[in-house]
Formats: C-alpha cells, structure tokens, sequence
C-alpha cells in the first residue's frame, strides 16, 4: 500500500516538473491558432498531476516487490548500456559477445558447451546473416 | 465495388514460393519460440519486426502473422507439458491439458491443441476477409470530425484493459499519450520535447518503444529470477503409449461443437479492441463446461477443455486485425506490433489500405490461410521435435533473445541512438510492470497518440473551436455515444460483474 500512495505521489510531482519546468523549456511558445504545441503535454501534465494524488489519497492494488530481484535486472540494464557504449566505440563483434558472456556467467551458466555457443557461435551467425546476407551495416 | 483483378493478384502474391518460405519459416520460429515458457509470440514478433526491413512488405508481414500464428499454438506445448504456459493466452489450456498429459498422453494432448488451434483460426481469418473490406469502405466516408471521434472510441476501449486499478491504468495512457508528443507537433511543426536529440524530430521510434517495453524489460525480469541450477526450459516423458499419441477423426468431430464455439466467443471478442485472447479462452472453457453433461470431467483431462481454450485463443489473432485493418486501431499487442511492421515499409494502416495496398491486403488474408495450413502441418510433423529443441538452457536462450534484441533496433532505426531508446524504454517497463501499471495500455496510447493530436488539431479548425458544432455530424456523434457506453461496459461494468463473480465463487 505505502509503495502504491509512493508511486502516486512520484506521478503528481513528475506532473508538476512536466507543466513548470520541462513543457516550457522544450516546446516553443506559438500564439495562434485551436492547438498550440504544448496544448496536449500540458494536458497530460495536468492528468498525470490529478491522477498521482488520486493514487496516493486512494491506493489500490498490493505491490510486493522482491528487492534482490529488481537490483539483479538493474545489473542487466547497466551491463547492456556499457555494452551499446562498447559497440560504439569497438564495434558489435566485439562488444556483443562480450554482453553474451557476461549475462550467461552472471546467470551462473559454466558448461563451456552452452557458452561457446551463447558468446561466438551465435552472436557471429546474427552477424553474418546481417551484414554479408542482408546487406545492412552494424556499428 | 471490389475489383476481382486486385484480390487475384494479391492472392498470386500470397502463394508465391518466396512468401511461402517465409511463412514457413515464421511459423515454425512461432511455435519454437511459443513453446519456450514465459517468452511467446508477442516477445517472438517484437524480435523479428526489424530483420523484416530488407523484405518486400508482404513477405515481411507474411512472416510475421507466421509467427504469430505458430506462437499461440506452441504456448500450449509448456502449457500441457509441464503446466507452464509459455503464454497468458495457454493458461486456459493448462487446465485440461496438463492432466492429460499426467494420464501418459501429452502427444494427444498437443495435437487436440493444434487441430482446435487451427480449426478456430481458420474461421476467424474466413470472417476476416468478408468482414474488413466493407468496413473500411463505411470508414472512407469519415472526415476530420468523425476520425477525432473515432480516436476517442479508441481510447474509450482502453477501458477494457485497466485490470484491478482504474487510476493506474489512466496513468499508464497518460504516460503514453505524452510520450507521443515527442516530435515536431502537427499543426505547427515546431520540434517540441526533444532535449537537443535531433533524431527525435520524427518522434521516439515506435519499434525501439515496443521491443523495449515487451521483450527487453521481460528479458530482464526473467535473467534476474535465474537462480542456481541453470535448467533447460522445458521437459518430457520419456515413454508414450502408441494410440495415447493420435487424435482419431471421432474424437476430433465429437469436438465440433465446442471448437465451433470457442471460434465464435475467439472472433467476437478479438473483433473489440483491447480484450485479448485470455479472456476468450477461459470464458470457451466455461460455457464448454457448462453445456457439457460431465461437468466433473473437466480439470481432470477431459479433450473438450483442450478444444475449447486452443479454438477460442487462436481465433482471437485473425479477428485482432478487423479493426487494424478497417480503422487503423490496434485491437492487441500483436496488432500493435503488426503497426509497426506496416509502418517500418512505409504502409498507414487504416481504411486507405484496402484502396491504397489492396494487393497487399489480398496478399495478406492468402499469407494467412497459407499460415494455417503451415501451422497443421509443420506442428503435426514437429511437435517432438519442438519439445527436445526447448530444452536449451534458459541462460542461452535469454541472452540470444537480447542479442537479437539489439540488432534488430539497431538495423531497423538505422543507428545506436534507437538502441539506446530501446533500453530507457526498457527499463521503464520494467518499473511500470512491478508497480502494476499496464505497459500494453501505455504502448496502445502512444501508438494513437499523435493521430489523436493531428484529427482534434484539424476538427477545432473545422469547428472553428465551437465543440457544440459536432452535433451537425451524426457519425461522430455516434461514435461519442459508443466511447460513452464501451468506457462504462469495459470499464465499469464488466470489472464490477467480474469482481462480484469472484466474490460468489470464494464464499462457495
């Protein structure tokens, strides 16, 4: 119940921060015509205000939320950013089976079988169906 | 008036030997990877979507209703196997299914699944073809005034997917509808809320959104519940007796009336926007179990169950595309996704369609027929097989599933920053799934949303911003009347009746 008035009250100020600060400064002020460019997000912003506060006075549902789990996929999140900053920078036969194995020994995956074929022989068959086959470039 | 020279040559298209190999393979990939529990042809379809941009957009939309095709078959293979659905839609096959195969007959238990799976999308497909046409022909009348109105309708029917909390489901379309302001705005054209990201001009790419939000946030959840053992997804039994394996043509006509059934209950409700095919499966199941004479029979392995929930949920697919095809609505997540393949070639769904692409159309309804025959044939020739390859541990599995994840957005957006918009979007889906707020109301009211903006734009200029002046168009009116009555059906009624059910069905 308390995260559930907490994911209220996040909505109704992200309301607020919408309609004071990002609206104004990322849409230009037109003076003419039924719908301006901020009409709709400021709409929204108004709605999502509402409807925080109407989920934080009266909270409905029950979240159970298993902390060790959501900090898990928060480490899959932040290995996938540093890999799409990898395949920048070294390109995707480098960085992608790197993420590969990263996942599969995080996930407690050991046979050596299973992570030849998770870490090269799969991420070099989506490449080359990708760029010799389809003709389409990868970083 | 149809022309008869434009459904023959789409239909030529459709039954060409190229599209046939990619129907082939979409089905099969569909039911593969419907068998794997927790990933189905939702999570399939958000994958493929982007290695779709080289095709030509039949053989691209061809494979895709392949997949989604054979994915709600193969949920039903986990589902009857080991009691795990390897989608929501399966969950209704489980019930039946699972004791059947506890009985030492899964193999005839997946085939009853198939033959009803097929049966009930046939017949959904079949209303398909007669009905869109027709439909979108009534659509074309429309002006600005009665498509604003018909925006509304369409987000009226979100109603129906709110679940338990009305507030959260409102936030989740909210959420979507702003996001969809991203871009340069209609009436205008000045850029707004694009934070210097110039490749926002156009908007937040619709592929990058959904794929993040379906595949990539569930892939996550799925990586961190891992824990131990690495387990291969899936098990069977080592021996089967002989004539437990087949489903004889008795036993297949004796289910007539219930497959007809489900397909019936599958059709209608796949034809109303937004109530999914778990809904049609467990409201077949009941009424097959209320008309039966053996009541007590179900939940135990009775073959009628198996037919009733298979035939419903695969009705379902064809119908979804009534009104995607006739009003440009997505009426599920896989027509949604659909959108984005159609949208990915350049192609507006909606009523121009039939006008505009009725050779792709006409191409489409063949590829679909062909699907189902391919779905009959490759699931009979297949079904041990799809069960051994499953086994593949879930570490292997999850990490391709990212992998492919990330290639498809990059090839499909045409560069790393639509990758990156794929991960934020990801990550907020995962957050919106663990407090209870619908990622498939979200994707729905981000897909409408500009449509929405650029119809009210244009009927306030119309109306010159006299609101009251809808009443001299009688369609729109109409349409209003109807977001009135299916907000309060979907959204209050029916929850309420579903509410006092469980209520009656706990004190008995």
């Amino acid at each position: 119940m308390l995260l559930d008035r907490l994911s209220g009250i996040f909505f109704a100020g992200l309301g607020l921060l919408l309609y004071f600060v990002i609206i104004p400064e990322q849409t230009e002020a037109v003076d003419y015509g039924w719908m301006r460019p901020q009409s709709v997000p400021n709409a929204c912003a108004h709605l999502l205000l509402f409807l925080g506060i109407a989920q934080a006075a009266f909270p409905r549902g029950n979240i159970s939320i298993d902390w060790r789990e959501m900090l898990k996929a928060c480490v899959f999140a932040a290995i996938m950013a540093i890999a799409i900053w990898l395949m920048t920078q070294f390109g995707y036969l480098l960085a992608v089976p790197i993420f590969a194995g990263c996942l599969m020994l995080l996930v407690g995956e050991r046979r050596p079988g299973w992570l030849i074929g998770g870490v090269i022989l799969l991420p070099l068959a989506i490449w080359l169906i990708v760029v010799p086959l389809l003709g389409r470039p990868l970083p | 008036m149809i022309d008869v020279s434009i459904i023959l040559a789409g239909l030529g298209d459709a039954f060409s030997l190229t599209n046939l190999l990619f129907v082939v393979a979409g089905v099969a990939m569909g039911q593969f990877v419907g068998a794997l529990p927790g990933t189905g042809p939702v999570m399939a379809m958000a994958v493929a979507i982007p290695f779709t941009f080289v095709l030509d957009p039949l053989a691209a939309i061809a494979f895709l209703v392949g997949v989604n095709k054979g994915g709600l078959f193969g949920g039903a293979i986990p589902a009857i196997l080991i009691n795990t659905p390897g989608t929501p839609d399966a969950a209704a096959t489980a019930l039946d299914g699972h004791p059947l195969a506890r009985k030492g007959k899964p193999v005839k238990a997946m085939k009853m699944a198939l033959f009803s799976s097929v049966t009930g999308d046939t017949f959904s497909d079949i209303v398909l073809i007669t009905i869109s046409a027709p439909l979108a022909v009534v659509a074309l009348k429309m002006g600005p005034v009665e498509t604003c109105a018909l925006m509304i309708f369409a987000f009226s029917i979100i109603a129906g997917l709110i679940g338990d909390s009305l507030i959260k489901g409102l936030i989740a379309a909210v959420l979507g509808l702003f996001f969809a302001m991203v871009g340069l705005d209609p009436e205008h054209g000045t850029p707004r809320l694009y934070f210097g990201y110039f490749e926002l001009f156009d908007g937040l790419p619709l592929t990058a959104v959904a794929i993040g939000m379906l595949a990539v946030a569930e892939i996550f959840r799925r990586l961190a519940n891992i824990a131990g053992r690495i387990k291969p997804t899936i098990s069977i039994p080592e021996k089967q007796e002989k004539k437990d394996k087949n489903v004889s043509w008795a036993e297949y006509w004796s289910c007539r009336y219930t497959m007809l059934r489900g397909a019936v209950i599958g059709t209608l409700l796949g034809a109303i926007p937004g109530i999914g095919s778990t809904a049609a499966a467990f409201m077949s199941y009941a009424s097959t179990k209320q008309a039966s004479k053996e009541p007590e029979t179900f939940g135990k392995g009775n073959i009628q169950g198996v037919a009733a929930t298979e035939s419903a949920n695969s009705a379902v697919m064809g119908a979804n595309l009534i009104p995607l095809l006739a009003l440009g609505i997505p009426g599920s997540i896989g027509a949604a996704l659909l959108i984005s393949a159609f949208k990915i070639h350049g192609i507006q769904p909606g009523p121009l369609l039939f006008e505009q692409q009725g050779r792709l159309i006409y191409g489409l309804f063949g590829a679909m027929m062909m699907a189902n025959l391919m779905n009959l044939l490759i699931g009979q020739a297949s079904l041990r097989l799809w069960t051994k390859i499953i086994s593949a541990p879930e570490s292997l599995v999850f990490s391709s599933a990212l992998i492919l994840c990330i290639t498809g957005v990059y090839v499909s957006t045409g560069g790393i920053f639509g990758v990156a918009v794929m991960l934020v979007f990801a990550v907020m889906g995962y957050l919106m799934n663990l407090f209870g707020y619908s990622v498939v109301i979200f994707i729905i009211a981000f897909f409408l949303g500009d449509k929405f903006e650029l119809s009210l734009s244009q009927t306030l200029v119309i109306l010159d911003g006299d609101l009251l002046a809808v009443i001299h168009y009688p369609v729109a009116l109409a349409l209003l009347m109807l977001a009135l009555v299916s907000t309060w059906w979907l959204g209050i009624h029916a929850p309420r009746k579903s509410r006092r059910q469980t209520r009656d069905s706990s004190l008995d």
